[in-house]
């Protein structure tokens, strides 16, 4: 089918890197951009097993370039676990041969509220996972970066610090201990400083941040925006101050849009479900597809596990519809991380129903 | 009721409600002392209290934090009144065996659909997170329990969920529990595909799910 698709659909006239700018500034580029989130899917690509492609930027880097070159997508993220920061702070990381790493929680970092003391500064340009993401970017953005968007990665303070002292547990601390994590927080986030600005130096053309207790599901807003926006509102700051753009992801319910464009203000939004307080998509695009570029929407189990082709098809030709309204601002794309276990060719149906669909 | 008793019962839900696990603790105690009947305090004291945090949960006055505390205030409390219990039957629990697939640490919506359950009655077996296939069946077998509940927030580890049915087909014991599915990349068409009994998107359905599957209420 997507042999037939091919012949149906007009040659693109811009590069992805072109066509993505375009979108960010809501000026219609030749068509829809799309840019699956295809991460750890890219490792199968190569044959690479999930433990490498995490560890070694190498192999990742050339995974990711194999991707690209396979689905056609207009942007990479370099975004390999939620993981990578939390090791370099000290936590003992799991890497399964076939999944994404996580935290060993039955061990964590911080074991008790006065454990939070030992987060440390650390330095991204050599800890080794941070470092290690940072020549991925460096990789893409040589191999690649005059055509096609490179998008760094950076995980929220509060998101890292979860992730080294067990989710469960820091969000009791919130209330029990909120100066104890206030603490770690501000030494984390000037750690994610350092390292987005390594990212951009390292030839990111945006950084992605992801903030993603700033959703319903999770916090109320005011304790999200005092333990983590006021924090990374820095980061946001520092990168555009080295002067490319900031991107916030999250694939939470309910995203607090109006809180996350008050303290980031980010350029898009990359997100998985309406944001808070809009009921369905057609209510949130004409609330915020206006206000911010929206990248996304499709599921991301959906697309890469249930549907078949011309299901997928079908899905992107309605959020393309949807955001329509948008005037140019939308870049499709899977709300969270691609399956890395997902079907490959529905990421590429994904491009080839922008193709179809998505022509200005 | 007498009505000192009743003030007890009541300071205790708002103990819990008001996210206060010393409170709690010490007004437990105070059920003790006075002699009044733990069961009582339990269900008319602790649950009301968790229930109404249940409820501002829905609400969107409580988020996440709020709600596991008041869990770990009605466990603190359950703790010390549970020894007293005496002669309560409950009749015959559905018994849930509940945990997070293997390759996943995420717990908190598995943990919610376990408080939740655990107040509705169910005696609910924590498998905890990271799970493998296996140790859901061994345990479900072990106890005897009616559902296995099964929570992942990763696209990578769904197909865990799978693994434990066909575990229970090819031991010819699927037909002896019931499989509930949960967890945010989930949908009713993947629980359909790998044959599981039933799906919940949130954590109040999956209990309404549970008392429906093992006959507690009828089907609708």
């Amino acid at each position: 089918m997507s042999a037939a698709v091919e012949t149906d659909v007009k040659r693109d006239e811009l590069t992805s890197l072109e066509r993505v700018g375009l979108a960010l500034q809501y000026k219609k580029p030749d068509r829809v951009p799309a840019a699956p989130l295809v991460c750890g899917a890219s490792s199968r690509v190569l044959g690479i097993s999930y433990d490498r492609w995490s560890q070694d930027p190498k192999a990742a880097t050339a995974s990711l370039l194999a991707a690209q070159g396979l689905i056609g997508f207009d942007g990479f993220l370099t975004l390999v676990d939620l993981s990578v920061e939390a090791e370099d702070f000290g936590q003992e990381v799991i890497f399964p041969e076939r999944s994404t790493a996580y935290p060993n929680f039955d061990d964590p970092f911080i074991k008790t509220a006065d454990d939070y003391g030992k987060v440390v500064s650390v330095d991204p340009r050599k800890s080794r996972r941070m470092s290690s993401v940072i020549e991925i970017v460096r990789g893409l953005a040589e191999a690649k970066g005059k055509d096609v968007a490179v998008m760094g990665f950076v995980y929220g303070p509060l998101g890292v610090l979860s992730q080294i002292r067990g989710h469960a547990e820091l969000f009791k601390d919130l209330i029990r201990h909120p100066d104890r994590v206030l603490e770690a927080v501000e030494i984390i986030n000037r750690v994610l400083i350092d390292y987005a600005i390594a990212q951009v130096e390292a030839g990111a053309h945006a950084i992605v941040l992801d903030p993603l207790y700033s959703s319903a599901s999770i916090l109320k807003k005011e304790t999200w925006v005092k333990f983590e926006a006021v924090f990374i509102s820095a980061v946001a700051d520092a990168v555009r101050g080295a002067g490319v753009p900031v991107v916030v992801h999250n694939c939470g319910g309910g995203v607090y849009f109006d809180a996350v464009m008050e303290h980031i203000n980010p350029i898009a939004i990359s997100h998985a479900y309406p944001a808070h307080g809009s009921a369905n998509w057609e209510e949130h695009a004409a609330n915020w597809a206006k206000k911010v570029v929206t990248i996304g929407v499709a599921d991301p189990a959906k697309v890469g596990h249930e549907f078949s082709q011309a299901e997928v098809l079908e899905d992107c030709r309605r959020e393309i519809e949807t955001f329509k309204i948008a005037e140019g601002g939308f870049i499709l794309s899977s709300g969270c991380e691609f399956p890395p276990n997902g079907n490959l060719l529905s990421a590429r149906t994904m491009v080839q129903a922008s193709k179809l669909y998505g022509r200005y | 009721m007498s009505r000192a008793k009743e003030e007890l019962y009541e300071r205790l839900a708002n103990a819990v409600l008001e996210l206060d696990e010393d409170l709690t603790k010490e007004l437990s105690h105070e059920v003790i002392d006075q002699g009044f009947d733990a069961w009582e305090a339990i269900e008319q004291g602790l649950l009301i209290g968790i229930n109404q945090a249940g409820k501002l949960f829905d609400e969107e006055e409580y988020f996440v934090p709020e709600l596991l505390i008041a869990a770990d205030a009605m466990y603190a409390g359950l703790d010390i009144l549970r020894p007293y219990v005496k002669d309560h039957s409950t009749g015959n629990p559905r018994r849930v065996v509940i945990g997070v697939v293997q390759g996943d640490t995420h717990d908190i919506g598995k943990n919610l659909v376990r408080i939740m359950l655990e107040v509705s009655g169910f005696e609910v077996f924590d498998l905890g997170r990271d799970v493998p296939a296996r140790r859901f069946v061994d345990r479900a077998v072990e106890v005897k329990a009616d559902i296995i509940a099964l929570s992942t927030l990763m696209t990578t580890t769904m197909d865990q969920m799978a693994e434990v049915i066909r575990i229970l087909e090819a031991e010819n014991i699927r037909k002896n529990f019931k499989v509930i599915v949960g967890g945010s990349p989930l949908s009713q068409q993947f629980s359909d595909r790998i044959g599981a009994d039933g799906y919940a998107p949130k954590a109040a359905l999956a209990v309404q799910l549970a008392k429906r599957l093992s006959g507690l209420v009828n089907a609708a």
